[in-house]
């Protein structure tokens, strides 16, 4: 019996323009943005939209860009909503849709979509008679829209949810959502489209008030309704809705002179009422029934009103009259004891309030029929009244606060979600700075290990430096040891046995003439001196091809190194080396790591050893340096020794010369060294 | 008549004075009498000229080598330092210098010092030379060796004019002297050695600016 506007908003969704970079093969893009333009063209048909933004998904997949992907599946639904909202297609088809959407627009955190996307779900569970969902769905819309400040579009989906809390005989929560939703439409400007969002919430918590029976309040609030409609241009129906529920609030306070006189202001106008007939054959139903209740009009009118208001709902064939007028029609009947009319129009009410689920009109006619009946049918009437009122307690009393609950739980999921997240983020944090702190560790330590190894090739280097100029310099020696006796060379062969030989000469030439016995005598004595002669020549020329200095140089340096540290070190040596062994062709480097091997050595039986006599021999054998290192110190045992620095650093020396390394060590007798140096 | 000749031989070497000996008493003239004094080194020889003065006896012909041990009062390194003390001396004496050296640049300086009435190269000495050499220096001095003419010869015939200095950088160089270590047988700065080098190297013509180059035109044109 109350007037209700039927509140339904289908948001087309907007459609914004995302300037997506893109990195994709310029093929994909551009096919995609091609498809996408089509579908985008209002002009086109619209199935051949749907079939192009199809295209463009599969492109948009390719893509694998999520913006990419959303934007134009968003595009698809909304093409789809189109097709719906002409009754080409049923709402479920968008449901799977919209899931997906909801998805990616979570993943992307895009507050827009999301919002969007929630108010098409609410929408698609509100029209599948599912409030809970539906609400739910609402709800977060309203949160996003909050977020966004879009405040028309929350003060939109509150008030659709307050219109589901009525539905559902929620109407304390009802109210409050109503009240919500009006104190931002209040603050908006009072536009035609305002004031009517203003009047139908206002009258929806007019309603909710009457059902609760706060019949002051709902008074009240249909005044304020009206003094909204009364601001807009078009407001006859507005007008009409709010003064008939005035009207019937004072007849049910029994105030009948207040609710004559809106009844006879309505009529005043009986030929504009008349264009609405079934809003005419209700306000007739009821005033009919005022009339009646205030007794004082003759019967013949209220009869004749009767007839007018249930004839005109039958011809329309309007549910919601129908019953209306037949519960008034039955009431008046019983009450002038007319049983066979008032069972008549109770059977009316009672069986068209089953068959559409009024429960009121249910509940009304049942009362009415337990009264008509007199017989034992009467009980049953009134048995079926209780059970249905009951059941019907119940289940407000079990719907009052699922809204509730369903705020709060999407509240509760909603912070738990940013718990996990925050969560989420700390232990990202935590790994990502335990990472960092992992890899600068690994950085300083690695860098550490560098500089170490750097400075101890630099190290190397320069006590290899130190022997090269040694041996330099002993090279130097020897050169100048050599030009020396070059110089004392010729001088003998200058000074020495080129004067002899010309005196000889001179004196054999002088001689030559003469054939005396004395002469020859005389030259006998010359040939003699010129045999001295050959003599001091081959001397000479022994001295010249002896090298005296020839290859001692490596030899002396490693002398001299094993004499000084054999006495820095407190032991005795014997240096033994093969003289066949020819040091000028040995390379450098293999002298080098020779020099420093036996340094080391020494340095190793010095700390480890405590010998006191070391024996040093170098011997070739086809070609290869045999070198040994023998002393006669503590010994050690060689496999477990293996790792360390000092022994590593002579294999990696004896390696570099592709020589190798042999050690055997016995305990309390001595550690022999053998290294063999190919050349 | 009878025909006395002093003579003082000074060499280092016995053997050498010997050959002297035998060659001019196998080939003088019948009437010349030879008295013939020998010294082995510069003491001795400085000795003999001196008793030659004091008795007034001095010697007609000296026959020196010029490569001899120094003197032990360091006075006299050479026989060159001798032949300049005999000059002084003994102003009419006749010096035969006699040498193993060959380089143009002891023959020039001698000649130009000393002016010998002879020199002898000993590489390219033969008795018969070495005779007629002997009786040309008495009678019609000078007597150069063929070596020492030629050496002489080439020198005058170019155009360039050489001091000492000059001829013992180019000397020294061609003993395989590093110019650096000039300084230590020449008594001048590096950088004036060093500008002389130029001097000469302009004067040879070297184009190349080589040490070689300047070395093969200079003993060419008879300077080393």
């Amino acid at each position: 019996m109350f007037l209700k506007k039927a509140v339904f908003f289908l948001f087309l969704i907007s459609y914004l323009t995302l300037n997506a970079q893109e990195s994709n093969p310029p093929t994909i893009t551009d096919s995609l943005l091609y498809y996408r333009s089509i579908a985008e063209d209002q002009l086109q048909n619209l199935d051949f939209r749907i079939v192009n933004v199809k295209k463009a998904i599969r492109f948009a997949n390719a893509s694998r860009e999520d913006t990419i992907i959303l934007k134009t599946k968003r595009l698809l639904a909304t093409l789809y909503l189109n097709k719906i909202s002409k009754g080409e297609m049923i709402p479920d088809s968008i449901y799977s849709l919209n899931h997906q959407n909801l998805k990616l627009a979570k993943k992307l955190k895009d507050t827009l979509a999301l919002a969007y996307i929630n108010n098409v779900l609410g929408w698609y569970h509100k029209v599948n008679h599912r409030p809970d969902s539906a609400y739910h769905y609402y709800y977060n819309t309203t949160k996003y829209f909050s977020e966004l400040d879009m405040q028309e579009e929350k003060a939109k989906t509150l008030f659709t949810m307050a219109d589901i809390q009525f539905e559902e005989r929620d109407y304390v929560g009802s109210e409050n959502t109503a009240a919500e939703s009006i104190k931002i439409y209040e603050n908006m400007p009072q536009m035609e489209y305002t004031l009517d969002n203003l009047w139908a919430l206002y009258n929806l918590i007019a309603i909710s008030a009457d059902e609760l029976k706060l019949f002051d309040k709902a008074i009240e609030y249909h005044y304020k309704a009206l003094s909204f409609s009364n601001k807009m241009k078009d407001n006859y129906l507005y007008t009409l809705y709010s003064n008939s529920n005035i009207a019937l609030i004072y007849k049910e306070l029994k105030q009948y002179d207040k609710a004559l006189k809106i009844y006879q202001h309505l009529f005043r106008n009986k030929s504009l009422l008349m264009e609405e007939p079934k809003n005419y054959a209700l306000i007739l139903g009821d005033y009919a029934h005022l009339k009646h209740l205030m007794n004082k009009y003759p019967e013949s009118e209220i009869k004749s009103m009767l007839y007018e208001a249930y004839r005109i709902s039958d011809s329309i064939q309007d549910e919601a009259s129908i019953m209306s007028v037949a519960l008034n029609a039955s009431e008046y009947y019983f009450d002038k004891n007319i049983v066979d009319s008032a069972i008549y129009f109770s059977n009316i009410a009672y069986d068209l309030g089953k068959n559409t689920s009024t429960h009121d009109v249910v509940l009304n006619a049942l009362k009415l029929k337990s009264k008509i009946d007199t017989t034992t049918r009467s009980e049953r009437y009134l048995n079926e009244y209780i059970k249905l009122n009951d059941s019907l307690v119940n289940k407000e009393r079990a719907i009052r606060n699922k809204f509730a609950r369903i705020e709060l739980e999407t509240d509760q999921l909603e912070l738990k979600n940013q718990q996990i997240s925050r969560e989420r983020m700390w232990l990202l944090i935590l790994s990502a700075g335990l990472l960092v702190t992992l890899v600068l560790l690994y950085i300083i330590i690695s860098q550490r290990a560098k500089n170490k190894e750097l400075k101890l090739v630099q190290q190397q280097q320069e006590a290899n430096e130190e022997i090269y100029n040694l041996m330099l310099s002993q090279q130097d020696k020897i050169d100048e040891a050599r030009s020396i006796e070059k110089k004392r060379i010729s001088e003998e062969l200058h000074d020495g046995i080129l004067g002899r030989l010309f005196g000889t000469r001179l004196s054999l030439d002088s001689l030559n003439l003469s054939t005396s016995e004395e002469a020859i005598k005389t030259r006998e004595g010359y040939i003699v001196e010129l045999k001295n002669i050959e003599q001091e020549i081959r001397k000479v020329s022994h001295e010249l091809n002896t090298d005296f200095v020839s290859g001692s140089g490596f030899e002396d340096i490693i002398s001299t190194l094993v004499e000084t540290q054999s006495k820095a070190y407190g032991f005795k040596n014997e240096i033994n080396i093969h003289g066949d062994i020819v040091w000028e062709d040995v390379p450098n480097k293999t002298k080098i790591h020779i020099y420093r091997i036996i340094q080391e050595s020494l340095q190793n039986i010095y700390k480890h050893a405590n010998a006191t006599h070391v024996d040093i021999s170098f011997k070739l054998k086809n070609n290869v340096i045999c070198l040994f290192i023998t002393d006669n110190g503590s010994g050690f045992d060689v496999n477990k020794a293996k790792k360390g620095i000092g022994i590593k650093n002579m294999h990696s020396r004896v390696k570099e010369i592709q020589g190798k390394l042999e050690i055997t060590s016995e305990k309390d007798v001595g550690t022999s060294i053998l290294i063999k140096i190919p050349i | 008549m009878e025909e006395t000749i002093r003579i003082l031989m000074t060499d280092d070497h016995p053997i050498i004075i010997e050959g002297y000996q035998n060659t001019l008493l196998a080939t003088k003239k019948p009437n010349q009498k030879l008295l013939i004094d020998i010294a082995n080194n510069c003491d001795e020889s400085v000795k003999f000229m001196n008793r030659a003065v004091e008795t007034e006896k001095p010697y007609d012909v000296l026959f020196m080598d010029i490569s001899l041990p120094a003197s032990t009062d360091g006075k006299f390194t050479s026989g060159e330092d001798l032949a300049k003390h005999a000059r002084k001396v003994m102003p009419k004496a006749k010096i035969v210098m006699l040498t193993m050296f060959n380089e143009t640049y002891r023959v020039h300086n001698l000649i130009k010092n000393i002016d010998p009435e002879g020199f002898l190269i000993k590489s390219d000495l033969t008795s018969s030379e070495l005779a007629s050499a002997f009786q040309a220096v008495l009678n019609n001095p000078p007597f150069y060796s063929g070596t020492v003419n030629s050496i002489v010869r080439r020198s005058i015939a170019n155009d360039i004019d050489l001091d000492d200095v000059d001829r013992k950088i180019l000397h020294l160089l061609s003993q395989g002297i590093r110019t650096k270590n000039l300084v230590e047988h020449i008594d001048m700065s590096l950088s004036a050695i060093e500008k002389r080098k130029k001097q000469l190297k302009l004067l040879f013509d070297v184009q190349d600016g080589n040490n070689e180059t300047l070395l093969d035109e200079a003993r060419r044109k008879g300077f080393i």
